[in-house]
């Protein structure tokens, strides 16, 4: 079996595959940027006492999490066009991952900040607190703790979903993998070396996880009664 | 200082205060008691509207609760409030906890509120704390930095929603003698507590409340020696039997 697999042609094919790496590295770094942004202010809005800033946050979060990514993903890339919104591809990649990835961020981060107590709160109306210096000074200082482990999680996914932008061919890891499994036959070769490029990214991805979580001094959090 | 004139509040269909009339003057100490549910602890949340009423008129320090002239962030920075669960920062250091509402809310300067709250951590006994978590404290520690917490705002008004109840007995009085302090240098004080001793010691009224309503007040002597309906003292049987 193994005498079939060809380290050479993955030799062969590695500045295509390093190129394929750099770009989904880049354009997921990018992605969940935008994400992060587009889950704040969804989750922003679904905080607030006003329907009409929630309704709209809570309609946009459900129809993101009903329906496949690649379906969100071709409305994007050939749904737009023919409204006469016509986007560079790589563009309508990342603004679907960050589009989708937001509204799974603005449910993380929304049980975050749902996770503080009561009492939290309670502590920072009585001292005389406004809203939005008990967020910043109380409330999200503790919740960032506890979204950081699922928000490694939803960039992982993030990730892996780039993938899909092969579909719409921009040239990134999966991308890599097809085209040496078109030019060369050699399927086995090609998705085993983007698959192990996704596994350098995860790890790195938890690394960076761990890193920060020292960063921002995560301690265990718990008072005794 | 405090004034309850008539007032009413429901819990959807639950009459949780009924027809309270309660006024506490300044540099006055009043203790409330009575059995779980009786609605003593939502008689003081009303104080600083971490509840709110539903008619009846709550004066704080000249101002009236609810009206569109009253700033409740502004009045809260003069009442201070201890907690049952203390409700530390947990992601505060002690001189932290006690130093960020008069950094962010008073706009003091840092160094100026590190050396008070340095100052008022020492008071309540926790000098060599300055700089631990509260994960790191026993509850009776964790209560006196929650009261130094309050006392660095300078408030004028400070209510105690039964700081000792979440404490092992021998915590309990290291927390009394920091609220017997508190009392002493002629604080307002409103406390719901069961602990009899310091009501004797340092009220000068004792509040009793049964099913949302205030059913008989008097100094501690008269209180305790002889409670005047039979609710007070089936109530006081039941508490001062061990």
């Amino acid at each position: 079996m193994l005498e079939n697999f060809s380290f050479r042609t993955i030799v062969e094919y590695l500045p295509l595959f390093g190129q394929g790496f750099a770009a989904t590295l880049w354009l997921s770094i990018v992605s969940f940027a935008g994400a992060l942004a587009v889950g704040i202010i969804l989750c922003a809005m679904n905080l607030q006492r006003s329907r009409l800033l929630q309704l709209p946050a809570k309609i946009y979060i459900d129809a993101i999490r009903a329906t496949p990514l690649l379906a969100q993903l071709y409305f994007l890339y050939f749904g737009l066009p023919r409204l006469g919104v016509v986007l560079p591809e790589l563009f309508v990649g990342i603004l679907a991952l960050a589009l989708n990835s937001g509204a799974y961020i603005a449910e993380i981060i929304r049980a975050g900040i749902l996770s503080i107590s009561r009492g939290q709160v309670e502590a920072g109306i009585a001292s005389g607190m406004t809203y939005s210096q008990r967020m910043r000074l109380v409330i999200l200082p503790q919740a960032i703790r506890v979204t950081i482990p699922p928000l490694l999680g939803q960039a992982i996914v993030l990730v892996k979903d780039s993938a899909l932008l092969s579909l719409i061919s921009v040239a990134e890891l999966t991308r890599a993998g097809q085209l040496l499994a078109s030019d060369r036959f050699m399927p086995a070769e090609g998705f085993v070396t983007t698959a192990a490029c996704y596994l350098v990214l995860y790890y790195g991805l938890k690394s960076l996880a761990a890193f920060s979580a020292r960063w921002l001094g995560v301690r265990p959090i718990g008072s005794r009664t | 200082m405090i004034e309850f004139r008539g007032v009413n509040k429901w819990f959807g269909a639950l009459h949780v205060l009924k027809d309270i009339t309660l006024s506490v003057e300044p540099r006055e100490v009043v203790v409330v008691c009575g059995p779980s549910g009786s609605g003593k602890s939502t008689l003081i949340r009303c104080i600083n509207g971490l509840e709110t009423i539903k008619d009846g008129d709550l004066v704080v320090d000249g101002q009236r609760l609810g009206d569109r002239a009253t700033n409740m962030t502004e009045l809260r920075t003069e009442i201070g409030f201890v907690f049952q669960a203390f409700n530390l920062y947990p992601h505060k250091t002690a001189l932290e906890n006690v130093t960020l509402a008069p950094i962010h809310v008073r706009k003091i300067a840092r160094a100026e509120a590190e050396a008070s709250g340095r100052e008022m951590l020492a008071k309540v006994g926790l000098a060599d704390k300055f700089n631990a978590y509260p994960s790191e404290l026993s509850g009776g520690q964790q209560q006196r930095v929650a009261i130094a917490r309050c006392l660095c705002m300078r408030p004028k008004i400070m209510l105690f929603d039964e700081p000792t109840s979440a404490l092992d007995p021998e915590m309990i009085s290291e927390v009394l003698d920091v609220m017997v302090g508190v009392a002493e240098e002629r604080m307002t004080m409103m406390v719901v507590t069961h602990e009899m001793g310091f009501a004797r010691k340092v009220a000068q009224r004792v509040v009793f409340m049964d099913a949302g309503a205030v059913v008989e007040t008097g100094t501690p002597e008269e209180f305790f020696s002889d409670p005047k309906t039979d609710r007070s003292r089936a109530f006081l049987s039941k508490i001062l039997r061990h």
